[in-house]
Order: structure tokens, then sequence, then C-alpha cells
């Protein structure tokens, strides 16, 4: 199997007279799961919308098998801060929505997810009924429907009861093979059982934290 | 480009199955026409000017406030719920994303002026004998469809922006204005039957149209590039 490559050489962003990131250099390959970690502030967010394509770079390259990263470049999956629904459709709307949009949503994937999730029962529940947890088990299951080769997680274990938590930890084993997988998280503990590279932000550069298994 | 459109047509649906279920900004928009239309009717009750010269003009007000109102949602609403983010992602292709706004926008203005527009006619009560009645669907259709799409690319541009609901409506109007005029000018005409005259501002109404429809595709991955 061809194993993507995600590789970062010296990004920066300024934003204003910000400088977010100076000089963020690493490179991933599908299989990896890696911690991107740092206080707040030091551009693990700025980075992601980079990645994702939402937003441009100042400088450096950011590359998907070696060609620049842009929007419709790769399927990215992502899971930021608010969990990106609509409040007035349906559970099963939202995400057979998005599928339509990836062309990936097919009645049976949608069910398969809402199972993964476990948000079948509630899925024609309005989104906006659910609660923040659950909203973001929704989230997830969004993320997921385009069958994404980058997948992005923003503090993804925020709202999670230890239900969510284990469904997130079983998502990143399971993806694992065929994803390459970056999460923003504070608590390295969450990653239990699961080897994971840790990449530090600090001062707007990117510090190789080691390996480690959670 | 069968995808392309597919695109379109999944977000348009979205956003009209969004609107109609949560109708309140739909009927809010709805009520505040027909009180302007109910208002400057009564008003010019007092005042003794031929209907054919009043009609255009409280038509397009009207208009151009609903849609002002209409279409200030169109990504406001998307951009407040966090919801632009997954859609340009989802989409893979900014341009995707003004055609569906644009097609929702233009939508519901139809809608409003469905129901506005024959009110407006009753109250002021205009002489249909001598009305150019396609003239007038023309002007009304080439206005619409101006507002709808000059209207979608300025939200999209002011959406990102702090204080974008105050910036639309002012950097909206200066843009319209010959829209505006070209659109009043064909309605007035239509009704008094004389249509010839203004065939070029027609034709402007096309130009503007064709250009405000155009110019997203090359533009529009700028605008929301944030």
């Amino acid at each position: 199997m061809v194993k993507d490559v995600l590789e970062l050489r010296g990004l920066q962003k300024k934003i204003g007279l910000k400088q977010i990131l100076k000089d963020v250099s690493f490179q991933s390959s599908t299989g990896d799961l890696v911690a991107i970690t740092g206080v707040n502030g030091a551009g693990k967010t700025t980075l992601f919308r980079i990645l994702a394509g939402l937003m441009p770079k100042s400088g450096g390259q950011a590359l998907w098998n070696g060609e620049n990263l842009e929007l419709n470049h790769c399927r990215v999956g992502f899971i930021a801060h608010r969990p990106m629904l609509y409040g007035s459709l349906s559970v099963q709307e939202n995400l057979a929505f998005f599928g339509q949009l990836y062309e990936t949503g097919s009645p049976e994937r949608v069910q398969e997810l809402l199972e993964l999730v476990g948000l079948w029962l509630y899925r024609l529940e309005p989104a906006s009924v659910l609660s923040r947890g659950m909203q973001q088990r929704l989230a997830l299951a969004r993320a997921l429907v385009g069958n994404p080769s980058l997948i992005l997680y923003d503090e993804p274990f925020t709202s999670l009861d230890l239900g969510g938590r284990d469904i997130l930890r079983q998502v990143f084993a399971e993806y694992r093979p065929r994803t390459i997988q970056l999460v923003i998280s504070h608590e390295l503990e969450h990653f239990q059982d699961l080897a994971y590279k840790e990449i530090r932000l600090e001062e707007g550069r990117a510090v190789q934290g080691g390996n480690g298994r959670g | 480009m069968g995808r392309f459109w597919r695109k379109v047509f999944v977000i348009y649906w979205k956003d009209l199955r969004e609107e109609f279920r949560s109708a309140d900004h739909l009927l809010a928009t709805l009520v505040f026409g027909t009180m302007l239309v109910f208002v400057i009717s009564f008003a010019l009750e007092l005042v003794e000017i031929g209907s054919a010269q009043v009609f255009p003009a409280v038509l397009w007000v009207s208009v151009f406030f609903m849609a002002v109102l209409a279409l200030q949602r169109s990504f406001a609403k998307e951009q407040e719920d966090g919801t632009l983010d997954a859609l340009l992602l989802a989409s893979g292709d900014r341009s995707v994303l003004f055609y569906a706004k644009f097609l929702s926008s233009l939508t519901m203005l139809l809608l409003l002026e469905a129901i506005v527009v024959p009110l407006l006619w009753i109250f002021i009560e205009v002489e249909t004998a001598k009305v150019t009645f396609w003239f007038f669907l023309a002007a009304l259709l080439l206005g619409s469809w101006g507002l709808a799409a000059a209207g979608t690319l300025l939200n999209g541009i002011t959406a990102q922006l702090p204080g974008a609901r105050l910036l639309f409506p002012i950097l909206t109007f200066p843009i319209l204005i010959p829209l505006l005029i070209g659109a009043i000018l064909c309605t007035q005409r239509a009704l008094a039957g004389e249509v010839a005259p203004v065939l070029g501002w027609l034709y402007l109404l096309m130009i503007f149209d064709l250009v405000f429809t155009v110019l997203p595709l090359v533009l529009f991955d700028y605008v929301l590039e944030g």
C-alpha cells in the first residue's frame, strides 16, 4: 500500500504584526499518530487551519506527497473547537449532507458511522438538542464521512465522556493504517496504549518531543 | 462540471431546508417587506402622484431592503455557526459555495417578491391596461438576479470582517446603484407600455448580472481565504 507523506518545511504564518509560526518543520506518513502540544497561543490551531487549506501560509512549504497542500489536495477530516454542525438538521441529515458533498455518504455508510459514534438511536433528533459531548461525537462522524487521508483533531477529548473517549481511541486505532492523524491535546494520557509521536510547538517552532506510548 | 453543480445543488437544497424549517428569518423579512409596502402606500395616499410614477420606486425600495435582510444571512450564518470551514473542506471549491448561496438567496428573494409585489400592485392601484408584462417581469427577474449575485459576493467578502452586519449594507448600496437605476427605469416604462427607450437599460441589467455571476468564479477563492 502506497503511503501518503505530509511534509512541512520552515512553515511560517504571520497575522498582522504577530509572527505566529516562525519555522515549523516535520514529516509524517500514513500510519502516524502525532500529538501536537504547546502552550495556549503557540499556534497549534493556526497550524491546523493551514494544513486543512483554510488559511494561507506566509512562508515555507506544506507538501502532500511532494506537492503544495491546498484546500482540495487531499481529503481532510477536521474536528475543530466547535462541532461545525447545522442545528436545525437532524443528526442523520447532518451526516448525509456532508457525505453527499464528499460523495461518500451512502445510507449504509451514514448508519455505520452513527453506530460507531453511538448516535444511531438519536439519528432523527435535531443536532441543536444534543449535548455538547454528543455533538462532538457527531463532529467525529462528520470528520470521517469523507474517507479522509489526513485527520486533524483539535482538542477532540474536550466535552467527551468516558464512552466518547473510548470511541475516539478506537477511531485512532482503526483509521491508523490508512491515515495520518494529528491531534492537538494537552493531556497525553488520553493516548493510552497507542504509540504516538509528539511534536511540541515552542515560540513558533516545532520541537520533536520524542515517541511515546500513553 | 457535473460534480461541481451536484455539490452546488446539495448545498442549495440544505439552505432551503434550513430556511423553511426555522422560518423565523424568512417570515421576519416578509413582514418587514409587507409593512414597508403598506406604510409607503398609505403615506402616498396623502399626496396626489400618479401610480405609474410611484410604483417603481416603492417596489425597488422594498425589494432592496428585503434583499439586504435576506442576503445578510447567507454567509454570516455559516460563519456564526462555525460551519463555513466544514463546508469549504467538504465542497473542496470555494466557488461552489458562491453559486449555492447565490441560488438560495435568489430563490428566497423571488418567493418574497411573489407575495409583496401583488400586494403593492393592489395597494397602489396600478392601471393594468398599458402594462407590458413581459418587460416588467424581465426587469424584476434581472434586478433580483443582480441583487442576489452582487449581494452574495459582498456578503462573502464582509462575513469574515468585524462589523459585518454594518459593513454589508454600506458596501452593497453604492455597487448596486446602476442596477437599481436601471431596474426602476425599466419598471416605470413597462408600466407605461413604452419599453423601446429603455432597452439599453435592460441590456445594462443583463451585463451587470453576467459580471457578478461570472466574476466570483475567479474571485471567490481569494474572498473566502482566511
